[in-house]
């Protein structure tokens, strides 16, 4: 049997905000960028693994806020949101990832090999 | 002839309903919202696969690199300001669920106040490398860059304009059905900007001057 409820602020939407989730949210996300600027500034990395390794704290940064921020779930009221999420995300993997891929591919396809002292060179542009 | 329905055994579940009864307006509304900002995100997803391939030297165009325009350190300001703000419009929204309605506008009053700071520093950003000479014309590298920026500049300053919008209607109309999903939408749109802002951070300004 449906139950009617009139009062918009028992909704589930409304009950989901949790201030323990919005402060812990806040707090992983400060430390997680904090670390990724000590770990740049400090030059403790190859520009390489640097990358690889502040790529992940974003990644975990970015879940992290799925779950505290947009309290994302698989109970009856967040499952839609949780699914069309997860189905999108192959989409930037696909858009961003194949873009950069491919361009990447195309400059090492048509570009001349960067011959030593090159790079002091102006291009023509200058 | 005869009705299909009659055939059905008694206790199928009710598929639909014509009316109002069983609808959630509210749910609808921000599950609506929540795709129309998975739309945005993919937005966001184009202009970063255009800054991954015009973030090359090539593009520089005889401008300057990343390496030349992004200060990290500065730009954590920016960090700060803007996630404390996503931080107490959230709270506002916690203060919503009991009623608490200057806690909801005090939230919101601290929230439009920090986003007026990120986007100060960020005019401020902007405003010197035009002074430089940096415009969005001068290579491709500058204007995707200036285009990333901007457009999630931009988000923030719909999100002060929407926030100082439910500043005059929560007093004006209370918590009532549409208020609130208002409010949870915006909650929505403006945690969102705090993920979108964590890989212009780490993408941008730590990768650009790494």
């Amino acid at each position: 049997m449906a139950t009617h409820q009139t009062d918009p602020l028992q909704h589930p939407e409304v009950q989901q905000a949790s201030l323990r989730g919005y402060v812990a949210g806040y707090g992983v996300t400060m430390i997680g960028l904090l670390l990724c600027l000590l770990l740049t500034e400090s030059h403790a990395l190859a520009p390489l693994p640097l990358l690889s390794t502040i790529s992940g704290i974003a990644l975990v940064l970015l879940i992290a806020q799925a779950f505290l921020f947009f309290g994302l779930d698989f109970s009856r009221y967040h499952i839609w949101k949780s699914v069309s999420i997860i189905l999108t995300v192959p989409l930037f993997v696909l858009s961003i990832g194949l873009t950069v891929w491919m361009f990447h591919e195309l400059d090492g396809l048509t570009m001349l090999p960067e011959m030593p002292g090159m790079s002091m060179q102006p291009t023509t542009l200058q | 002839m005869m009705d299909a329905r009659a055939t059905l055994p008694e206790k199928q579940p009710e598929l639909w309903h014509f009316g109002h009864d069983g609808h959630d307006p509210i749910a609808t509304k921000t599950l609506g919202f929540w795709l129309y900002m998975i739309s945005d995100a993919l937005i966001f997803g184009g202009i970063f696969a255009a800054y991954g391939v015009l973030d090359h030297g090539m593009n520089d165009a005889g401008g300057p690199g990343a390496a030349q325009i992004v200060h990290p350190v500065a730009a954590f300001w920016q960090t700060i300001a803007v996630l404390t703000s996503v931080l107490a419009y959230s709270l506002a929204t916690v203060a919503m669920k009991t009623g608490n309605r200057s806690g909801v506008m005090l939230g919101i009053v601290v929230s439009i106040l920090l986003a007026c700071i990120f986007l100060g520093l960020e005019f401020n950003d902007f405003a010197t490398l035009f002074a430089q000479g940096n415009t969005p014309d001068r290579s491709g590298f500058l204007s995707v860059f200036f285009l990333l920026i901007a457009t999630h500049g931009l988000h923030m300053m719909f999100g002060v304009l929407w926030m100082l919008v439910m500043l005059v209607q929560i007093p004006r109309f209370g918590l009532n059905a549409d208020v609130v999903t208002r409010m949870l939408n915006l909650r929505l749109f403006w945690q969102f900007q705090a993920s979108v802002w964590v890989c212009v951070y780490i993408f941008v300004y730590l990768r650009g001057a790494s």
